[in-house]
């Protein structure tokens, strides 16, 4: 089976690569090139942990095929710190401890960002809206929510 | 855990896809979004040799209204049509049902052409389309043909789509004016899960204030295939929209709901919650515009 070839933009750089056609997002990410901070959880779109942006837009890197990247931009878990500082989100997460197991805490990083991306100043309602597809199975939603608003208030 | 191989497609023109679909005839699938294809192959409920990608088809993710109608390419995602400023100010009951379909992840891969081969009885967007008067775009070798979308659906997870088939374009007509709508998605379990039962109404008042003009309703998760309730709209027209007419509806439609069984509830439970949910929609709407019940 020919590997398809691919060129996009992964967390801001530049990525030219190949993947068998039959694999999805996370088989690239996680086997393909490395990147295991997206968690593989139901592998049918129902947890929300393997969420990343593509093109902005949060998706589920367990439903869409590699193919569908071509041309287009990914953003994981690895690319949202700085220079060695954490993102405003991911700061916001520890000092709230808003991780518990921390298996989910990679979608709900990036549900968040692509919220915030959207509304820089969301209400308690927009935040559980957005985070509605990412289940924490250790239900430590309140602190995710207190987290999110929290990363909001910090950047105004 | 991998997806069995398969070999995949990617024509760059609808005539390019129509011909790997006639090369390949019942070994190939179409995929738009995945996100109901792919949970099927990680379950191994299908084993296609082949997938044909729509993505490259020029032009097929593009919304335009005009002359007072909407067309809706069938790889638009349930988010772009949500957010869509034309679907927003002339159909914002299909607006509404976009924006309640699965998560924000799942709207943002997940296609309104994909959601209706799909079939699923619970659709979200099936019921706005059928109050709408939709109709579907169907291209295969021998041309283009249209099809209501109350047509499109023949049975539990069946369509009208024939064999080399592909839907190409979702075309909306305009909303009777001044009319009122409303989507409730009664969902007995989470906010992101599938509906237990789904009403969309659209409902135009008189002059009067108090009397029904006309009304459209239909229902998803109420049958095998998302039903347009035409028995209790009769009920409802030309009266005036007191408590007793607009109940009588809400019997009707239980009447003419013809659910099945499954883990999320019974048949007879389902059919009581066509019956409640469609007299607190029509409830809501003949108090104001478009009030949603949720969210």
């Amino acid at each position: 089976m020919t590997p398809r070839a691919l060129a996009f933009t992964l967390n801001g750089r530049p990525c030219r690569t190949s993947a068998p056609v039959h694999w999805t997002v996370i088989d690239l990410l996680r086997d393909g090139l490395a990147l295991t901070g997206t968690k593989y959880g139901c592998g049918e779109g129902v947890c929300g942990t393997c969420t990343v942006l593509l093109d902005g837009e949060p998706v589920r890197a367990c439903l869409v095929l590699a193919a569908r990247l071509d041309g287009r931009a990914l953003e994981t878990v690895e690319g949202l710190e700085r220079d060695g500082s954490l993102h405003p989100l991911q700061d916001a997460f520890a000092r709230e401890g808003a991780v518990q197991c921390g298996y989910c805490t990679p979608g709900m990083l990036l549900a968040a960002r692509a919220l915030l991306a959207e509304h820089p100043a969301p209400t308690d309602r927009q935040v559980r809206e957005a985070l509605s597809g990412n289940l924490c199975r250790c239900t430590g939603y309140v602190k995710i929510v207190a987290a999110v608003l929290a990363a909001a208030r910090a950047a105004r | 855990m991998r997806l069995a191989p398969f070999e995949l497609a990617e024509p760059a023109s609808l005539g390019e896809a129509l011909a790997v679909l006639a090369r390949h005839d019942g070994e190939s699938r179409l995929i738009a979004g995945g996100t109901a294809l792919v949970p099927m192959l990680r379950l191994g409920l299908a084993r296609p040799d082949r997938l044909v990608s729509l993505h490259r088809i020029p032009g097929i993710t593009e919304i335009q209204s005009n002359g007072g109608g909407l067309g809706i390419g069938a790889m638009a995602t349930h988010a772009a049509v949500r957010r869509d400023p034309s679907v927003r100010a002339g159909w914002p009951l299909l607006a509404e049902a976009a924006g309640r379909v699965a998560s924000p992840a799942i709207r943002a891969s997940g296609t309104l052409g994909g959601n209706l081969c799909y079939a699923e009885s619970a659709s979200d967007v099936a019921p706005a389309l059928l109050c709408l008067d939709a109709e579907v775009t169907v291209e295969g070798a021998g041309g283009a043909r249209t099809v209501a979308v109350g047509d499109f659906f023949r049975g539990f997870y069946e369509t009208a789509l024939e064999p080399g088939e592909i839907l190409t374009r979702v075309r909306v007509p305009a909303a009777p004016p001044g009319a009122r709508s409303g989507y409730v998605k009664f969902c007995p379990r989470s906010a992101e899960d599938r509906a237990l039962v789904g009403i969309a109404a659209l409902l135009v008042v008189a002059g009067d204030g108090r009397r029904c003009e006309d009304v459209r309703l239909a229902l998803g998760g109420a049958a095998p295939t998302p039903l347009r309730a035409r028995g209790a709209e009769t009920v409802l027209r030309g009266e005036a929209l007191t408590d007793a007419a607009i109940g009588a509806a809400g019997d009707a439609a239980a009447a003419e709901a013809d659910p099945l069984s499954d883990l999320m509830g019974s048949a007879d439970y389902r059919r009581d919650m066509v019956r409640v949910w469609v007299r607190r929609l029509l409830l809501t709407l003949r108090e104001g515009d478009s009030a949603p019940l949720q969210r």
